[in-house]
């Protein structure tokens, strides 16, 4: 399939060399030239802008930082569509933005999915993120084999706006997560136990879990290299907290949470990952 | 002095008219026209009719891009006033917008001042608001005279944007105070015990409060009439967490509270009096 692919940082650049090695062809876009070099060397071309990522090809695919670059991204696409074109935004941004980004597109006569991703850079890199996608069926299936180089577990969940509301819930999970085994490992700390001891048996139980595996070793190892920068999590929870004040729908948890990460950007952790929530909670209690 | 008013609704209205019966000369401009009835003002077609025949103008209105809109949109405020003419915001609203909407405006040589103001629709009924000004000293000096016949308590505060700050730590802190008065309420009624002689016997003490002693009699008589719309106080929520954010400042207990003005919300109670706190509070109850 010709594809167009905007945005090529941490997460773009494994993303569109997978598709490549998909047999996929690829014109690249970037704000900064030197992030198109890696795939032009793999074989893709290089387009002038986001039109003319899109011109020509039946699917464009952009991975950028927030609402207003897919708007402006999206803005150039739009002018360089053939009837037809699919345009899949891969980012994390509002439900709300999405939503608007896809009338906008439809108002062009371009298909929208929103289809953020998790799993971080290892992921992009494997080929084994999960997709969460938003948007019409139609519109689902002619994304599905470029999703399926990029991604393991692919799902549809439901109209426009329904892949970023499901990768908000993805975020209050994983945010609440880290924060509760950074707990219970300061916790267990402050109590004298050994944490890996802790980690070793709770692994075997009903606390169970990914970031209790993975998170929660690196944890161990003090390695708070990112991975998933905290700021950028900080961001994905205003998200949360953001759209949970426009319905009017009470987040406890979450709320608590976002201002952890919002201390953590504040007290110069933003850069790295975000299990550096437990040099926080170190300091708050003085360990 | 000519003075012109922009939002004529709870709070608005009762200001507007202590300035005029202080002799001053009131022009006055709505959205909804039926808010002139009975105001001795002249009405405006435009705010920048409004502009251009006031010295200062007041404006009580809702949200950032309200006043945005009324101060910089087209046929705002900023194409009808003068040169050396003196904005005065006493809305809530975001300070980054306050510190923007200034800027503009000096482009043109109006002058602006945020003034929000706390005290609630009987402080500005009996013209005893406590007004957290920003901007330049010297324009607050120029219009102190009009801010004196709306409050008691007139602080400079800094620059523009300081106002709305200090507009946004009396929000937190009285909005906590309320979900604290509540949750003391909804303890006491669980245990058995008398709401009003635990409010009573408080008074007395070190948790006295003008919170507890304003909210936590509507709360024992279940009055959930709107004092101050909760929808508001929910508004002004979503400005201190992103103040909060921007600056990286953890607020846990103001994000906890939020999430109860959230829950209100969800109730449809957010035209009622945000001692609804109490009810929320409620919800949970077997």
């Amino acid at each position: 399939m010709k594809i167009g692919f905007i945005g090529l940082g941490i997460m773009g650049r494994p993303m569109a060399l997978n598709l490549i090695k998909g047999g996929h062809q690829l014109t690249v876009w970037a704000r900064r030239a030197e992030s198109m070099q890696p795939l032009l060397e793999a074989g893709a071309l290089a387009a002038a802008g986001p039109a003319e990522a899109a011109r020509g090809n039946e699917l464009v695919i952009s991975m950028v930082a927030d609402a207003p670059d897919v708007a402006e991204v999206m803005r150039g696409v739009a002018q360089g569509a053939a009837p037809g074109l699919v345009a899949v935004d891969m980012s994390t941004i509002a439900p709300a933005a999405a939503r608007r980004i896809g009338e906008e597109l439809a108002a062009a006569g371009v298909d929208f999915v929103d289809a953020p991703v998790s799993g971080g850079e290892v992921g992009a890199i494997a080929g084994t993120l999960a997709i969460m996608a938003g948007g019409s069926e139609a519109a689902f299936a002619t994304a599905k084999p470029a999703f399926d180089c990029m991604g393991k577990n692919v799902v549809h969940v439901g109209a426009s706006g329904a892949g970023q509301v499901t990768k908000a819930a993805n975020q209050i999970v994983t945010g609440m997560g880290v924060l509760a085994v950074a707990e219970a490992f300061a916790f267990a700390a402050k109590n004298g136990v050994d944490r890996s001891k802790v980690r070793e048996a709770l692994l075997g139980g009903f606390a169970y879990s990914k970031i209790l595996e993975n998170h929660g070793q690196r944890m161990l190892d003090r390695n708070f290299k990112p991975g998933f920068k905290s700021w950028m999590h900080e961001k994905d929870l205003n998200i949360v907290m953001q759209t949970a004040h426009e319905l009017g729908l009470c987040l406890p948890g979450s709320a608590a949470t976002a201002q952890m990460f919002n201390a953590m950007v504040g007290s110069g952790l933003g850069e790295e990952d975000s299990i550096a929530v437990l040099k926080l909670l170190e300091r708050l209690s003085g360990q | 002095m000519k003075v012109g008013f922009i939002g004529l609704g709870v709070m608005g209205r009762p200001m507007a008219l202590h300035l005029q019966r202080a002799g001053h000369e009131l022009a006055v401009w709505a959205r909804r026209p039926e808010s002139f009835v009975d105001l001795p003002a002249r009405v405006c077609a435009t705010p920048a009719e409004l502009g251009r025949c006031c010295e200062v103008v007041f404006t009580v209105i809702t949200s950032s891009a309200d006043v945005e809109g009324v101060a910089l949109g087209r046929d705002g405020l900023i194409e009808g006033m003068a040169p050396g003419a003196v904005l005065v915001d006493c809305s809530t609203i975001a300070p980054e917008a306050a510190r923007r909407i200034a800027a503009r405006l000096a482009e043109k040589g109006i002058a602006m001042l945020d003034a929000p103001v706390s005290g609630g629709a009987q402080g500005a009924i009996d013209a005893t608001l406590a007004i957290m000004a920003g901007g330049e000293a010297a324009v607050l000096e120029r219009v102190r005279p009009l801010l004196d016949c709306l409050g008691q308590r007139i602080v400079h505060v800094g620059p523009n944007g300081a106002g709305q700050v200090a507009k946004a730590c009396n929000q937190m802190i009285m909005v906590a105070a309320i979900q604290a008065a509540a949750e003391a309420m909804r303890l006491a009624g669980a245990a058995g015990v008398d709401g009003a002689k635990v409010r009573q016997a408080l008074a007395g003490g070190s948790a006295a409060s003008r919170v507890l002693d304003v909210m936590g009699e509507r709360m024992v008589r279940r009055d959930f009439a709107a004092g101050i719309e909760a929808r508001l106080h929910h508004k002004d929520f979503g400005l201190v967490l992103e103040a909060a954010r921007q600056s990286g400042v953890p607020v846990p207990l103001t994000a906890a509270v939020a999430q109860q003005l959230n829950a209100l919300m969800a109730q449809d109670w957010g035209a009622d009096d945000t001692a609804s706190l109490l009810r929320v509070l409620e919800l949970g109850a077997v």
